[in-house]
C-alpha cells in the first residue's frame, strides 16, 4: 500500500495517514470476499516484480527506486486479472488516503467529521 | 404495532409477528411510492427493509463509511461476464434514493410506444393509456418531492463548464431537475445528503407512512413470501444485524390484502424463487444503463467536488445514438482507482486533482443479461455488452471528451485500456479507434431493469401490466424488475410513477 501511494514533495503518502488503524477497521468490518480479494491483490503485488521490472524478488525485498518502478508498471498493466487486483488495492488505499484531513486540505476539500456508525433502533 | 418502527431483534428474543393490510418488501423508489400512496388511502402498510434506518444526520461522511453503512455488499457486487462491472445499490431504509442524485426525468413517449409494440403493455387497461397515467403521477410527484433545477449557487464549476462545452458544440443541454429542495451544493449526494435537502424516501415517505398508522421493519431481509393456496398472505425472514451480520430472531408479517415486492432487480427474482415460484421468465431480461467517466484536465482549478454532484445533463444524443451525458463528481477517495499507474506516477497524477472535472455518460444498452441463484442462495448477474453496445459506450467516451475540449480542457483522460493515459485535443479522434473489449473500460451499472418483467404474454412475462404476479393472487412486483426495456433516461421518476399506477390498480381492483 505504501508503495502504491508513496509520499511525494506535493502530497502526503498513505504512510502519513493512520494506515494501521484503517487496516484494523477493514479487517473487522469488511466482508470476507473483499478481504480475500485484497489479500490476493497484495500477493499479486509482491509476486510480480519479475514480470514488471525483470527482478526475481518479491516486491518487499526491492530497493525504493525499483519498488516505485514496479508499482508504476503494475498500475498500468492491461492484463485483466492483474488490472482488477490492482484496482481493488488502489481502491482500498484510496479509502484510507482520501479521508485523511491533511490530504483533503491539500486538495482544497473540507475535512470529514467522524462517521457515526449508528442507525435508528427505535 | 401501528405507527412504529421495529429494528434488529437478537436470536434470543421471541419471533416477531405483525399484520398489515399490505406488506411492501423494499423501501426504495418503487416500494416507497407504492406504500405512501396506499397509506394515504387509509390502508395499514407494513414496509420491510433489509437494511437499517439511518437518519441523514447519521450518514457517514467518508466514502468508506458510505460503502460500509449504506451500500449493498459494500458496493462490491459485480456482474459476471467478459468484464466485472460493479452494480451500485443501497441496503438501507430509503433504498438507492439515499445514495443517488435524485434525478427527475419524465418517461419519454417512445418508451411507452416500445412497451406497447413489443410487450403489449398499455393496450387495454381500461383506465386510459399507461403513458398518460404515468405522466400524471410524475407531475404530482414533482410537486410532492419539490423537484427543482439545480440553483445557480449550487452549480459549482464543473457543471458550468459542461454547459459551456455543450453550447460551444451547439447541442442542447440543461441543468438537472432533481428531487432536491434548495440544494446546498455540498457534493455529497452519493454518500447521502446530510443536509436533508434530497427528498429521498427515508426523509419524505417513511415518516409519513408511520404517521398514517403504518409500520417499518428494518434490518429484516425477507427470505420468502408465504402462501395459503394460491394467495400470498405474508412474508418471512430473519433479522440481520447491520454491523456484525449476526442473524437475529425470525419474523413473520401477515398481509390481509396483498404482498408487494420492491426489493430491486437483483433481489426480487430471488425472493420469487425462494417462495417456490417457477415462472420461466423469473431472472430473465435483465438490462441496464452501463456508463463510464472521463476526466478533463483544466488549466485552472475546477474543484469538481464542490457543487451539485450531478448538475448537468444532455439528452441530445439519446434518440439517435442511445447515449446520455452528464456530470458526476467523484469523491477523492475513488479518484485514484480511476487513474492508471502506481507509486510516484500515481501521486503526480493525483496532485492535479483540483484541475480535474469528471463527466460521464451512460448508454441505452440493448444487451440482455440474466440473474442466477447461487448454491448459497445469493444472486449473481450475468451480463456482457454486445459489440453494438460497446460501440455506443466508446462513442460516449468520445462525446464526453469532445465536450471537455470544447469547454477548454487542456487534455482528457479517456480511461480506456490500450490508449495513452492522457490525450490532447488533436488526438480526440483516436478514441473512435479504441478497443471494443469490455475489459478495457472501467464501467459501472447504475440503472438496473428486469428480472421479473411485465407484459401481455403470460409465457414471457412474470407479471401482467398491473404488476400482478402470474399464477398466484395478491402478489405484486412494483420496482424496476418489472420494466421490460431500458429507458435511456434516469429511471427513478419512472419507477415511482409506475408504482403509483400499480397502487391505483390494486385499490381499483
Amino acid at each position: 500500500m505504501c508503495a502504491l501511494y508513496p509520499r511525494t514533495e506535493a502530497l502526503p503518502g498513505i504512510e502519513d495517514t493512520d494506515l494501521d488503524g484503517f487496516l484494523r477497521e477493514l479487517r473487522s468490518e469488511a466482508p470476507l470476499l473483499l478481504r480475500f480479494g485484497l489479500f490476493v491483490a497484495a500477493l499479486v503485488f509482491h509476486l510480480t516484480p519479475l514480470f514488471t521490472i525483470g527482478r526475481p524478488f518479491p516486491a518487499f525485498l526491492l530497493p525504493k527506486e525499483q519498488l516505485d518502478r514496479h508499482a508504476a508498471r503494475l498500475g498500468e498493466c492491461q492484463w485483466y486479472w492483474i488490472k482488477q487486483a490492482i484496482f481493488l488495492l488502489k481502491l482500498a488505499c484510496g479509502l484510507c488516503w482520501g479521508r485523511n484531513p491533511v490530504v483533503r486540505e491539500r486538495m482544497g476539500l473540507a475535512p470529514y467529521g467522524p462517521d457515526s456508525n449508528g442507525w435508528r433502533q427505535k | 404495532m401501528r405507527g412504529t418502527h421495529v429494528s434488529f431483534r437478537s436470536a434470543v428474543e421471541p419471533a416477531f409477528e405483525a399484520e398489515a393490510d399490505v406488506v411492501v418488501v423494499g423501501s426504495g423508489a418503487g416500494g416507497g411510492a407504492f406504500a405512501s400512496y396506499l397509506a394515504r388511502q387509509g390502508l395499514v402498510v407494513g414496509v420491510v427493509e433489509a437494511g437499517p434506518w439511518i437518519e441523514p444526520e447519521q450518514y457517514p461522511h467518508s466514502v468508506y463509511g458510505a460503502m460500509r453503512d449504506l451500500m449493498d455488499d459494500w458496493g462490491m457486487q459485480v456482474t459476471l461476464g467478459r468484464a466485472f462491472w460493479p452494480i451500485v445499490q443501497a441496503r438501507v431504509v430509503g433504498g438507492t434514493t439515499v445514495i443517488n442524485s435524485a434525478i427527475c426525468v419524465r418517461t419519454p413517449a417512445d418508451v411507452f410506444d416500445r412497451w406497447e409494440r413489443e410487450f403489449g403493455i398499455g393496450r387495454g387497461s381500461g383506465r386510459g393509456r399507461l403513458a398518460e397515467r404515468v405522466w400524471m403521477h410524475q407531475e404530482a410527484l414533482e410537486k410532492e418531492l419539490s423537484a427543482e433545477e439545480v440553483p445557480l449557487e449550487a452549480l459549482g464549476r464543473s457543471n458550468a463548464l459542461a454547459m459551456k462545452g455543450a453550447r460551444a458544440l451547439g447541442y442542447e443541454s440543461h441543468y438537472m431537475t432533481r428531487y432536491v429542495e434548495r440544494c446546498a451544493g455540498s457534493g455529497q449526494c452519493l454518500q447521502g445528503c446530510r443536509k436533508r435537502r434530497k427528498r429521498s424516501v427515508n426523509v419524505v415517505w417513511i415518516p409519513e407512512i408511520i404517521e398514517r398508522g403504518g409500520f417499518i421493519v428494518s434490518c429484516a431481509p425477507v427470505e420468502s413470501v408465504t402462501f395459503e393456496g394460491r394467495r400470498a398472505v405474508g412474508v418471512r425472514g430473519r433479522f440481520l444485524h447491520p454491523k456484525t451480520r449476526e442473524r437475529g430472531s425470525s419474523f413473520q408479517i401477515r398481509a390481509k390484502r396483498a404482498v408487494v415486492l420492491a426489493a430491486s432487480p437483483t433481489k426480487t427474482p430471488l425472493i420469487l424463487w425462494q417462495s417456490g415460484l417457477r415462472h420461466p421468465a423469473i431472472g430473465r431480461f435483465f438490462r441496464a444503463h452501463p456508463g463510464t467517466g472521463v476526466f478533463g484536465v483544466y488549466e485552472h482549478e475546477v474543484d469538481h467536488n464542490i457543487g451539485a454532484t450531478q448538475g448537468w445533463s444532455t439528452l441530445a444524443f439519446r434518440d439517435r445514438l442511445g447515449i446520455k451525458l452528464e456530470t458526476l463528481h467523484i469523491p477523492l477517495e475513488l479518484v485514484a482507482s480511476r487513474l492508471a499507474g502506481g507509486g510516484r506516477t500515481l501521486m503526480e497524477r493525483l496532485a492535479r486533482y483540483r484541475f480535474f472535472a469528471m463527466w460521464c455518460h451512460s448508454i441505452r444498452a440493448e444487451s440482455v443479461g440474466r440473474i442466477h441463484r447461487t448454491f448459497f442462495g445469493k444472486g449473481i448477474v450475468r451480463y456482457t455488452l454486445n459489440k453494438e453496445d460497446m460501440r455506443r459506450l466508446r462513442e460516449g467516451v468520445y462525446l464526453v471528451a469532445r465536450t471537455h475540449f470544447a469547454a477548454g480542457a487542456q487534455s482528457v483522460i479517456p480511461g480506456i485500456g490500450g490508449m495513452p493515459f492522457e490525450i490532447g485535443p488533436h488526438e480526440v479522434e483516436r478514441i473512435r479507434e479504441a478497443s471494443l473489449d469490455p475489459r478495457a473500460y472501467v464501467a459501472i451499472l447504475s440503472h438496473l431493469f428486469g428480472g421479473a418483467v411485465m407484459g401481455a404474454d403470460p409465457r414471457s412475462s412474470v407479471t401482467d401490466e398491473g404488476g400482478r404476479v402470474r399464477d398466484c393472487d395478491g402478489l405484486l412486483v412494483v420496482d424496476a424488475s418489472v420494466i421490460p426495456s431500458v429507458l435511456g433516461v434516469n429511471p427513478q421518476h419512472t419507477i415511482m410513477a409506475l408504482a403509483r399506477c400499480f397502487a391505483e390498480e390494486l385499490l381499483g381492483g
